[in-house]
Parts: C-alpha cells; sequence; structure tokens
C-alpha cells in the first residue's frame, strides 16, 4: 500500500499552532521576536508566551523554514525562505479548500464576517 | 538585580548550546515585554516548560529533528534509564520477597515458582545483555580516550567512581556489622541497623542515579560506528522484551501469592513500617511504581528506537 505523504498543513499543525501563525506573520516581512508576538496577537487573537514563541522560532529555523536576518540589534529578526513560503502557501491552500468545504456543507457565504466589509468596500470603491 | 541577569537566570532551564544560539534574543524579548515589572509565575513556568523539552530534544529522545543516528543512541539509553528503574525495584522486590517458597504450601507453589524462575532468568539476561553492551561501547571508549583524553570525561566518571567507592564501603561496612547480630537485631530488633541498612539504600539508590547519568554523558560523547549502534539498539530491543517478561513475571508472582498466602505479603513484607496489607504490602507498591516507570520509560525509547531504523 503506497504510503500517505503528510500534507504541509500537518507538518505545520493547526492553524491555532505557533508554527503556522508565525509564518503567517512573517509573510509580510522580518520580524523580531516581540513584534512577532504583537503582530500574532493582532492578527489571530493568540498570545504566545515567550517560551513558546522561541520554542516555535527555533523548530522552524532547524527545518529551514526560516532564517535569522543577519543584524548588529540583540533583538533578532527571522525572515520566511523560499522553503518556508512554499510550506505556508501549500498550509493556506488545503485550510482554504477545508474552509470551503465547511462553508459549503452549512450553505454559509464564503465571504467570512471578518473579511466581508473590506471586500464590499473593495467593491464599493471600484 | 540587573535586568537582562535576572532573565538570563531563567534561562538556566534551557541546554547551553540553545542558549547560545536563541538565548539573547528571548532575554530581549522579555525586556521588551515585562521590561523591570517581575516575570509572571505562568511565564517562569512556561519557560522552565520550554526549557526541559528543549534539552530532551537536544539528546534525541523528542522531536523529529534529530538524525536516525541520535534517536538510535537516545532510544537505548532511554531503555537504559529504564532497566536502572528496574534494578531498584528487582532489588526491594528480591529483598522483600525472598522467603516467600519457605511460607507458601507446597501445593500451591508450581505457578509462583514458575512466575519467579521466569523473572530470575530474565533478570540474568538482561544484567548480561547490558554488560555485553558496555564491552562493545569498550573500543569507542578508548578510541575517545586516546584521540581527546580524559579531560572531557574526567567530571562525570570520577564522580561515578567516587559513589561506587561510598556505597562499597557503606556496604562492607553493614555486611561485618550484620555479622556480630543475632537474627532479630538484624530484623527490625536494632532500630540503629535499620537505619544504617536503609540509609545505605538511599546511597546505593543515588549512586545507580549516578552512574546511569555516567554512562548516558559517556556515551552521547562517544563516535560510534553505525553497525555497533543498530546492534545495540537491537539489544535494547530485547532488553525492553526482557522487562516486559519481568513485569509479567512479578505480577503472576504477586497475584499468586495474594491468592494462595496472603499472610505472607501481610506479615512478612514490610509489617507494620506504614500499614500491612494481604494484596498491596507498601514495600511492594513502592517497587511497583519504580517498575511501571521503568517499563515506561523502556517502551518510549524502544519506539524511538524503531523510528530510528524506519527512518535509517
Amino acid at each position: 500500500m503506497a504510503k500517505r505523504t503528510p500534507a504541509p498543513t500537518n507538518e505545520l499543525g493547526r492553524q491555532s499552532e505557533p508554527s503556522f501563525l508565525i509564518l503567517t506573520s512573517l509573510a509580510s516581512g522580518e520580524k523580531h521576536g516581540y513584534a512577532l508576538a504583537k503582530d500574532v496577537e493582532a492578527f489571530s487573537g493568540v498570545a504566545l508566551g515567550p517560551g513558546t514563541l522561541y520554542g516555535a522560532i527555533s523548530r522552524l529555523e532547524e527545518r529551514g523554514l526560516i532564517a535569522p536576518v543577519p543584524s548588529d540589534d540583540r533583538r533578532q529578526p527571522y525572515q520566511l525562505t523560499a522553503t518556508g513560503r512554499t510550506a505556508l502557501a501549500a498550509a493556506v491552500r488545503d485550510m482554504r479548500a477545508l474552509a470551503d468545504e465547511g462553508a459549503q456543507r452549512l450553505r454559509l457565504s464564503v465571504l467570512s464576517s471578518r473579511l466581508a466589509p473590506r471586500a464590499l468596500l473593495t467593491g464599493v470603491a471600484r | 538585580m540587573k535586568t537582562t541577569t535576572r532573565y538570563e537566570r531563567v534561562l538556566r532551564w534551557y541546554p547551553p548550546q540553545w542558549r547560545h544560539k536563541y538565548g539573547e534574543g528571548l532575554v530581549a524579548l522579555l525586556e521588551d515585554t515585562y521590561g523591570e515589572n517581575p516575570l509572571p509565575l505562568r511565564v517562569r513556568v512556561s519557560l522552565v516548560r520550554t526549557g526541559t523539552v528543549e534539552r530532551v530534544r537536544e539528546v534525541g529522545v523528542l522531536g523529529d529533528t534529530a538524525s536516525p543516528s541520535e534517536r538510535l543512541r537516545a532510544g537505548s539509553l532511554l531503555v537504559l534509564c529504564g532497566w536502572s528503574l528496574f534494578v531498584v525495584a528487582g532489588a526491594t522486590f528480591a529483598k522483600f520477597t525472598e522467603h516467600w517458597s519457605v511460607a507458601m504450601a507446597a501445593s500451591h507453589r508450581t505457578l509462583p515458582t514458575i512466575a519467579d524462575t521466569t523473572t530470575q532468568a530474565a533478570g540474568v539476561i538482561g544484567v548480561i545483555a547490558v554488560l555485553l553492551a558496555a564491552v562493545l561501547v569498550l573500543p569507542s571508549f578508548v578510541r575517545h580516550l586516546r584521540a581527546r583524553g580524559w579531560a572531557s570525561l574526567r567530571r562525570p566518571l570520577t564522580r561515578a567512581v567516587v559513589a561506587l567507592a561510598v556505597t562499597a564501603v557503606m556496604a562492607a561496612g553493614l555486611i561485618v556489622w550484620a555479622h556480630h547480630l543475632n537474627v532479630s537485631q538484624r530484623n527490625g530488633g536494632l532500630a540503629l541497623y535499620g537505619a544504617g541498612a536503609l540509609l545505605a539504600g538511599f546511597v546505593a539508590l543515588a549512586t545507580l542515579a549516578i552512574v546511569t547519568s555516567t554512562v548516558i554523558t559517556v556515551t552521547r560523547a562517544l563516535d560510534l560506528p553505525r553497525a555497533t549502534l543498530r546492534l545495540l539498539s537491537t539489544m535494547a530491543l530485547g532488553v525492553t522484551v526482557l522487562m516486559g517478561v519481568i513485569a509479567g513475571g512479578i505480577g503472576l508472582w504477586w497475584a499468586s501469592e495474594a491468592a494462595f498466602d496472603p499472610r505472607f505479603l501481610a506479615s512478612s513484607i514490610g509489617s507494620g513500617v506504614l500499614t500491612t496489607s494481604n494484596t498491596l504490602p507498601p514495600a511492594l507498591v513502592v517497587a511497583g511504581v519504580f517498575m511501571v516507570a521503568g517499563l515506561a520509560s523502556a517502551l518510549a525509547g524502544s519506539a524511538r528506537v524503531l523510528g530510528g531504523f524506519r527512518r535509517s
């Protein structure tokens, strides 16, 4: 029997997992620990503790998904690597497929309540 | 105390290599987040937990980033830790149950005798396997000493030798003392001797922990050939099976005693120490806890070894 290859979503964990949240945060540019923690809390509402955050950072760096940016500051910034960007994109696609499936089965609008106002405004502006 | 120093002290739970790489960034994060304020208890607890996890990951016991070789080595050493706990449990069982066959009626002895004999045979094979593993590691140990000298291993080895020497002296003193006492004095009649025996037991326990820790430190430092590592790992799997046999044998013996000769469990084992019981004497319960912990450690180690074999 063919061995099932785990989906990238599984490798990064669920959407609330620190690894996924950190990669999502770094997708908009390099950040150091404090900026990462604040950004993650702002867009997800999840407050990552210092130990958890750095544990995830070290794991992501070991896997080559993020890399430190050379800096003279003690606040070490990190950025997504090409592999990290690919893994995040794959995970986002998996999640979108799952979300679409869930929305379809629940007969929900495809626009989430959080995205709807911005999308509508964009539509009005056009 | 200076803020940075205060935060750096909290990071002592992390392994040195990890601290070297991420410590400064983590300290900066703590400074940015908490400044001069005291670190909340939940953050301290979280740092202790994550630091300990990093230490466990560093030795290859957890995580998926360790190489197959590291997994084999870490898994085998985890089995060794389990075996050490089994030694404690086994010695306790042996001491407290040594006269069971005299106490039990001959008609009921068959089942516990089979259990006891199986347990002892598995124990002897296990000891031989552990000694054989030490012999297999010896050439790499000698190579390490020739290449790097004693310096890197002097501290743990000295600690282990001193601990063994102290235990040997205490045991010898206790044996000589015992020869000057009568049976009654040796079996609870002389409180001072009882206290000495208890102290010797604790010292032996500490020595076993120190020696196990030394073996782990030394084995992690060695450059083991792939074939040796695979052989050691296979032996670790075998030792885990033996531990299962021993646990099963003791369980069967215990159940037989409880069914056929409960008075022995109630009156002969740990009688009056804490409480007496004709099914669960305290001394055997304590030994059982050690045994379960040892078996859990060995099973976790074996799972790690099997994972290493699959990936290599």
